[in-house]
This record gives structure tokens, C-alpha cells and sequence, in this order.
């Protein structure tokens, strides 16, 4: 390889067919006599302008698109050497950072020399020991193109916003399963929003035995084993859910607040007692009416109930899993739009009041394809006002546009697996911890199941991994019409 | 009846050899690996303004007569093998001593729409004032042995020498041709005056006898040529007739020592304004020489009147920019070759100006 040019951090590296390098690869430029080293990752690899190739191409087709046969008796056998000329690539590179003295630093001011420079492959683990990636609580994503295994530290979830994101069957929910999974093992609590029911089988293997984390996977299907007493209820978890969920008008929320404060103070705090209230309570009939419609949807969700002991099971749990570790699963496959905001306008609520109050020290929320329940003010909260009471949000989604811009700016990672269009390519670009052009390039080609690493998990250094695998029984499947006629 | 063709299959390559000498390639390679070992670990430049050398010589022949009486023609669509020769050289670095050079020969036939090729090449050469006498009779001697003639003219100077190896390898391909095929049409590129250097009258003959004895016809099409009628340049005189036609040159008194070979003649073979001198065997008939244009018209492209086998000869020779650096490359892997970057003494003295020797 031989270092061609430099226009601002991009480097354009000349490389011969015996080199086999591809996107998102990284190289060392060094020049022996000044101890520095130039680190650049391939973005692109190209054709090299080579002259006289048009006319190459051009004589082999000399009667309109057919290729004229022959032979050539080439006794020097110079031809592999014109194919080693006209097969000569470049690599167009992005600047990621200098190593001097073996300490890395992301200054790019300094130019090696072009003729004296030797160009070597980087090996992922050399370049994570140089920017001492932390080695403790190690989470294996999976192996790089060079067989090297790729590990990030579990420490440098804590405390991010992360977001994985592809098109769709590319591996999504499958690195935030091995994310997840690898936090609970570390005692870690988390909470998963489970939209398609695809997580609710973590705790078996893959042919439905139990494996080791079963004990720690607890399953919680709204109006099922999942609901909530009145009386567990704060009124202003519950205001959220009729103003955001059920979109109650602010007189009515007000006229609600007087109802709820005057069944508290009675201790009448059930269903039955306050479908009374309202009923009898004196106020206009267009408040009453409204009151009453939000009432039957609380009822129709079955969420709610007047048992005290069936409300226990999500703090049981979440208490068990801050001791241990552990996954939370709110299965929401069977559950409709309005039950399920419902369900999370609860959940987000009591999360921050337990952890508000300490007793839950953080969690880890994964939220999969959240613009189907997550209300608007909502995403501003979470970048900014949640991972302050200690919930760290993982998005998961297929459709990149649905998460907003400064989500993506304020991302600490960026778990990227392909994408095709360029739609979707420009709004995952607007992330700040890295540049665009990299992420077009080196994303649009990614196969399936191999991501495209970005953020403080791999110390801003890009890296591309194809995920392992996980021996879990997987669920939430695309269920096939042909699948079992031949 | 329809003909057959008569090119049979080598084991190496697809080209009928079997009858032919293959003496001259295997010298050609003795002497190319042999001239390039003695440049071993020794600094070469880069050519710095390469170019193509072509047999572009001056003749020196008078013009007379014009024929303005067009032959007109009419396309013989009787099946009829046509193919074609060329061959290419090039500078490609300059040794301390002497120059590195390339050369290459192609041929085409088209056989029943479809057009085929071999190449043969490259030889790389390195040339210097001690070896050029020692290469070039080296080769001559291996293929012309019987040959007197050549001798007369004595070695190349060294910067002829591109272009006379170039013309030992045109002049085996041409003979292994004429010998190979039957009843077909085999086009040159040049012309058949011959006595001048590099150019023997003997060695042309020979050809032209072998092509006649197996009923073959030579039509040598040059792109360029220096015979002008009342100033004017042959080819650029027009008749009032619809293409394809030929016009004859006659009268031609060429100086000793040299030899027309044949008869000349202009051809407008398309509709398009270009006319090409087209040299045919003086001792076929007149009507042969005729049927012979008209059997070209019939099968192959002539769009720009220029016969496609031909041109497809011409490109397939002809070296490509890309080519050039791939053969420095070998030059340096394989014979381990310094290359030194010689200041360009144009571009040094004339900036943007100075654009190297060939426009010097």
C-alpha cells in the first residue's frame, strides 16, 4: 500500500490486489524515523484511476458489447502484472486519530511522508489496546472481518443513550438481546419494552430448555399477570395517563384531581367507588361525559384492579432484580395502542418514583420501536431529565426517522446494522459521534447481522462487528404462509 | 462450394503455427530475457514522455499519372477469411546505457461473422550501443537466415531499433500467415514499396510468393501516405461517384533501391470522405485485385473505409498507458531495477510548455 494523497482528514491509500482490505478496515501509516503512527479507517474502496484503462476496456469489446476471443502468447507472462495494475485500488480513508510515543490523541495535524511511509492493517484489539478501552465487566459483541473477537466494556452502557437501528431482519433485536442479556449477568436491572413478544423466551435455550438466566427473566403481560391497584396509584401517575394516554382536556383533569383527593381522603379508592364519583359528582355533563369516557377505558384495559396483590408482582420483581440481577419483560404483543401507552405512562412513572425515592439504584431500558407508545414530551425527558433519576434508554427500531434528530446527536452509541436507503442514511448521519460520510459508506454495506459500532462503547473509533449468536429460543418470528409447503 | 478455413488449433494458442518456424518467438524471448538480465539492479528512468513508435517511412517516389477512371465495386459475399497483421513498439525507460523497449504483434481474422485474435508479446528489450548489433542479427538471423540482403543494411542505430524489431516480428507474423491460410484476404498495414531500411525487397517477395501459391491475396492499406498528384495528396482527391470504388496510381517511378511491390491504388470503400492507398501484389491480375476488394467489401466492416480486422490488429497491438506501467512493474520485480526519477529537462526549462522530445 503507498499513501497517495490527503485532502483535509481524508487520505486516499493506493492498495495492490495482493492487499485485501475493505470498508471500515483500519490501517497505520508510519514513518520509521519520526515514532508517529496515522490512524485511518477505511470508508470506501475504489477503482484506481489508472490511465489507459478505458482504452483497455474498450478494445476487448470492439463490435458492439461482444467480447472479441483470442489468445495471447505472452512468454515474460507480463499479463498478471497488468492485471495487478489494473486491479490496483484505492482506499479512501478517514483520519481517527495520531498515536505518538504509544499514546493516542485525536489530533490529525500531522502529515507522514509519502514516499518513506509503511501502511499496515490494524487489528481491532491493537487499536482498543491503544486507546485502553476498559477491560472490566466485558460484553463479546461478536467477532470483526479478521476473526478478531470484539469486546466493549458493560461500563460504557451505563449511564448512555444508545440506539440500534437497521432495516428490517438485519439483526436488531438480537445484539439488544445480547446487550441485554450480558447487563443482567453483570446484575444489572433492566426493563424491556417488548412490543412483538420476542424477548419473553430469554430464559430458555433454543431447543425450550431453561438455561442460566432464567431465574433472572420475569415476564410481565399487562392484565395478565401485570396490573395495578388504585390504591398503589400516585394521582399524578395517573393524570399522566389520562392527559397523555387518553388525552383528558385540562378541565376535566382538574374536576378528576377533586374526585380522586376525595376518595383518598374517604379510603374509597376502588373502581366501583370512583365510576360513582363521577356519576354523582356535580360538575358540568361535558366534563362528566369526558370523566366517564376515560373511566371505561381504564376499565376495558384491564389493567387495572382493586386487588392489592396483584399489583405487587412488578416491584417484587424489580427489587429481586436490583439484588441479583435482572430482566423486567412488559410483553406488550397482545396489547392495544391506547392499553399500551396506558401501560407505559404507569410504568415510566413508578420507575422514576422508585428510583427518585432510591429504592432502585438505575436501569436499563430497552425500548423497541418506541414511537408506538412513547408520548412526545417523553423523548426530550429521556435524554435529559431521565438518565438523571437513572434510567439509561437503548432505542431499538427499524425506522430511523421515527426517533428524533436530537436523539441521535446526543446518542453516546450507535449500534448501526445496514440500511439501503438514502432517506434513512441522512437521518442516522445526524449523529455527532461521527461523521456522515462514514456512516453512508460503510453502513449501506454491511451484511446481514454484522453492525456498524459507533460511540463511546468502541472509544469513538468505528468499529464494524458481525454479532455472535445466542443459544435462546427465539421468538417474535415473521410468521410464513409457505413455510411448510413445499 | 463453400471454402474451409484452414486455421487449425495449437496446443498453445489458438493460432496455426504448425507449419511455421517458431524459431523467431522463442528468440525473441531468449534475447529479451537475455538483454534485460544484463540490466540487472542497475537504476532506470521512467520514459518521460512515452509514445508509440510506428514504421512511418518516407518514400521516395514520384507521382505521375492518376487513373481517374473509378474501378467501381460491388460486395462478393462468397465466404472468404480475412485477417490482418500489426504490430507495435515502445519506449518504455531509459538505462544508463541504452532504453528499454517494448514490442508486440496481433492478428485478427474474421471467419463467419466472428473475430478472433492472437497476440503474441510483449518482448521487453533492453537495447544499448554494445547489445543492439548483437540483438537485432540475433534475431534477423534466427528467421532470415538465408538472407544476404539484409545484411546490407547493417544493424539499427539505436534509436531505430524499436521500430526494425517491431518489423522482424511484423514480417514473421505476415509469413506465418501467407503460409497458413488458403483463398483468403490478408491485410497489412503499410504499404509494399520495399528496398528501404528495414524493409527488404527479398524478404517481401518471399511473402507475396508464399500468399500467391496458396491463392491468398495481400492488400496493404496505409493510414497515412506522402504520394501527391498535382500537390495534392492522392487520398484526398475525390471522384464524382458513389463509394465503394478504387482509383488507380500509375506511373509511379520509384529511386533505387526501392521497389513497388505492388500496384497502387486509392480506395473509398464508405459513403464517409476517407480514402486510403491501398498497395496490392503487382503480379495478380487485375481482375484478381478487383475480386479481392470486392470479396473485403463482402465480408468484413469497412465504415470509415478501413477494413475492421485491421483496425481491430492495430488496437490490439498497440500498448495502453496501463500496459506500460504493468511492464516497468515486471521490469522491476523481475530484473530488480531501480527506477530514478531523471528531472524532465523540457518540462524543467519550459514549465507547461516544454511537452518532450516528440514535439521538440
Amino acid at each position: 500500500m503507498k499513501l497517495y494523497k490527503k485532502e483535509g482528514n481524508i487520505v486516499q491509500i493506493l492498495s495492490f490486489p495482493n492487499e485485501t482490505v475493505e470498508k471500515g478496515d483500519y490501517l497505520s501509516i508510519e514513518t520509521v524515523d519520526t515514532r508517529k503512527k496515522l490512524i485511518i479507517q477505511v470508508i470506501d474502496v475504489q477503482f484506481a484511476d489508472i490511465p489507459g484503462i478505458l482504452e483497455e476496456l474498450l478494445r476487448s469489446l470492439p463490435d458492439g458489447g461482444e467480447s472479441i476471443q483470442g489468445e495471447d502468447f505472452d512468454p515474460l507472462e507480463i499479463a498478471p502484472h497488468i492485471t495487478f495494475v489494473q486491479d490496483a485500488r484505492l482506499l479512501r480513508c478517514k483520519i481517527r486519530a495520531t498515536i505518538e510515543n504509544e499514546t493516542l490523541s485525536p489530533s490529525n495535524s500531522w502529515l507522514p511522508s509519502r514516499s518513506q511511509s509503511t501502511i499496515k492493517k490494524l487489528s481491532i484489539p491493537t487499536l482498543l489496546k491503544f486507546s485502553k478501552n476498559d477491560e472490566n465487566l466485558p460484553i463479546v459483541l461478536g467477532g470483526t472481518k479478521d476473526s478478531m473477537l470484539l469486546t466493549i466494556a458493560a461500563s460504557s452502557l451505563d449511564g448512555r443513550l444508545n440506539i440500534i437501528t437497521g432495516k428490517k431482519e438485519t439483526g436488531k433485536s438480537h445484539l439488544s438481546k445480547l446487550l441485554m442479556l450480558n447487563l443482567v449477568r453483570y446484575g444489572a436491572t433492566v426493563v424491556v419494552f417488548d412490543l412483538n413478544g420476542e424477548y419473553i423466551s430469554l430464559g430458555r435455550t433454543s431447543d425450550g430448555k431453561r438455561n442460566a438466566d432464567y431465574d433472572k427473566i420475569h415476564v410481565l403481560t399487562p392484565s395478565e399477570n401485570f396490573r395495578v391497584a388504585l390504591k398503589q396509584l400516585n394521582l399524578h401517575v395517573l393524570l399522566n395517563i389520562l392527559i397523555h394516554a387518553l388525552h383528558l382536556p385540562g378541565t376535566s383533569a382538574r374536576e378528576f384531581r377533586r374526585i380522586w383527593r376525595s376518595l383518598r381522603e374517604r379510603g374509597k379508592l376502588t373502581l366501583h367507588e370512583l365510576g360513582e364519583a363521577i356519576r354523582n359528582w356535580s360538575c358540568n355533563h361535558h366534563v362528566r361525559d369526558a370523566l366517564f369516557s376515560r373511566y371505561h377505558a381504564l376499565i376495558n384495559s384491564g389493567f387495572f384492579t382493586d386487588e392489592v396483590n396483584e399489583g405487587l408482582l412488578l416491584e417484587k420483581n424489580l427489587f429481586k432484580a436490583s439484588e441479583e440481577g435482572g430482566a423486567i419483560i412488559i410483553n406488550l404483543r397482545n396489547t392495544s395502542r391506547i392499553d399500551r401507552q396506558i401501560v407505559v405512562e404507569f410504568l415510566l412513572g413508578r420507575l422514576v418514583e422508585l428510583l427518585t425515592s432510591w429504592k432502585l439504584k438505575a436501569i436499563f431500558l430497552f425500548a423497541e420501536e418506541a414511537h408506538l407508545y412513547l408520548r412526545e414530551t417523553y423523548w426530550d425527558d429521556i435524554v435529559t431529565r431521565m438518565r438523571h433519576f437513572g434510567i439509561f434508554t437503548t432505542f431499538v427500531t427499524n425506522q430511523p426517522d421515527t426517533i428524533r434528530g436530537n436523539i441521535y446527536r446526543q446518542a453516546d452509541n450507535i449500534f448501526l446494522f445496514n440500511f439501503t436507503n438514502e432517506h434513512d442514511l441522512e437521518t442516522v448521519s445526524r449523529a455527532s459521534r461521527v461523521d456522515a460520510e462514514t456512516i453512508k459508506s460503510i453502513a449501506r454495506d454491511l451484511p446481514p447481522h454484522y453492525c456498524l459500532v459507533l460511540g463511546k462503547v468502541v472509544k469513538d473509533f468505528p468499529m464494524v462487528v458481525k454479532v455472535k449468536s445466542l443459544d435462546i429460543k427465539t421468538m417474535g418470528e415473521t410468521r410464513l404462509f409457505f413455510k411448510d409447503i413445499n | 462450394m463453400i471454402q474451409q478455413v484452414t486455421i487449425t488449433t495449437t496446443p498453445k494458442y489458438n493460432f496455426p503455427l504448425s507449419t511455421i518456424d517458431p524459431s523467431l518467438p522463442q528468440r525473441l524471448t531468449e534475447q529479451s530475457i537475455h538483454s534485460l538480465k544484463h540490466t540487472q539492479n542497475q537504476p532506470f528512468q521512467l520514459n518521460q514522455q512515452i509514445f508509440q513508435y510506428k514504421n512511418n517511412l518516407e518514400e521516395q517516389i514520384q507521382t505521375t499519372q492518376i487513373e481517374l477512371q473509378p474501378i467501381l465495386l460491388r460486395p462478393r459475399l462468397e465466404e472468404t477469411v480475412v485477417t490482418a497483421v500489426d504490430t507495435s513498439s515502445i519506449k518504455i525507460g531509459e538505462t544508463s546505457k541504452g532504453m528499454l523497449i517494448a514490442v508486440r504483434g496481433a492478428s485478427v481474422w474474421k471467419h463467419k461473422r466472428n473475430y478472433k485474435y492472437s497476440r503474441i508479446g510483449p518482448f521487453i528489450f533492453n537495447v544499448t550501443e554494445e547489445n543492439r548489433k548483437e540483438v537485432y542479427n540475433a534475431l534477423q538471423k534466427e528467421y532470415f537466415s538465408s538472407s544476404h540482403e539484409d545484411n546490407h543494411y547493417g544493424s539499427p542505430s539505436l534509436l531505430q531499433m524499436p521500430t526494425r524489431i517491431a518489423n522482424l516480428l511484423e514480417r514473421w507474423l505476415q509469413a506465418a500467415i501467407t503460409k497458413t491460410i488458403n483463398n483468403g484476404l490478408i491485410l497489412f498495414d503499410g504499404s509494399l514499396t520495399s528496398g528501404i531500411t528495414g524493409t527488404s525487397t527479398w524478404r517481401t517477395q518471399k511473402i507475396l510468393n508464399a500468399a500467391r501459391e496458396r491463392e491468398n491475396t495481400i492488400l496493404a492499406f496505409s493510414k497515412m501516405t506522402s504520394l501527391r498528384f498535382n500537390g495534392y495528396l492522392i487520398t484526398d482527391v475525390l471522384l464524382k461517384h458513389r463509394p465503394p470504388y478504387l482509383f488507380e496510381i500509375a506511373g509511379l517511378k520509384p529511386k533505387p533501391p526501392v521497389v513497388l511491390l505492388g500496384d497502387v491504388y486509392v480506395a473509398r470503400l464508405a459513403n464517409r470522405n476517407y480514402a486510403f492507398r491501398l498497395d496490392i501484389d503487382k503480379k495478380l491480375p487485375i481482375k484478381r485485385k478487383i475480386k479481392a476488394v470486392e470479396k473485403l467489401l463482402g465480408n468484413d466492416l469497412c465504415p470509415q473505409s478501413y477494413p475492421e480486422t485491421l483496425r481491430l490488429a492495430h488496437i490490439l497491438c498497440t500498448f495502453t498507458a496501463n500496459e506500460v506501467i504493468a511492464m516497468q512493474h515486471f521490469i522491476t520485480q523481475k530484473f530488480n531495477l531501480r527506477i530514478i526519477n531523471r528531472p524532465d529537462m523540457h518540462r524543467l526549462l519550459f514549465g507547461p510548455f516544454g511537452k518532450g522530445e516528440i514535439c521538440s
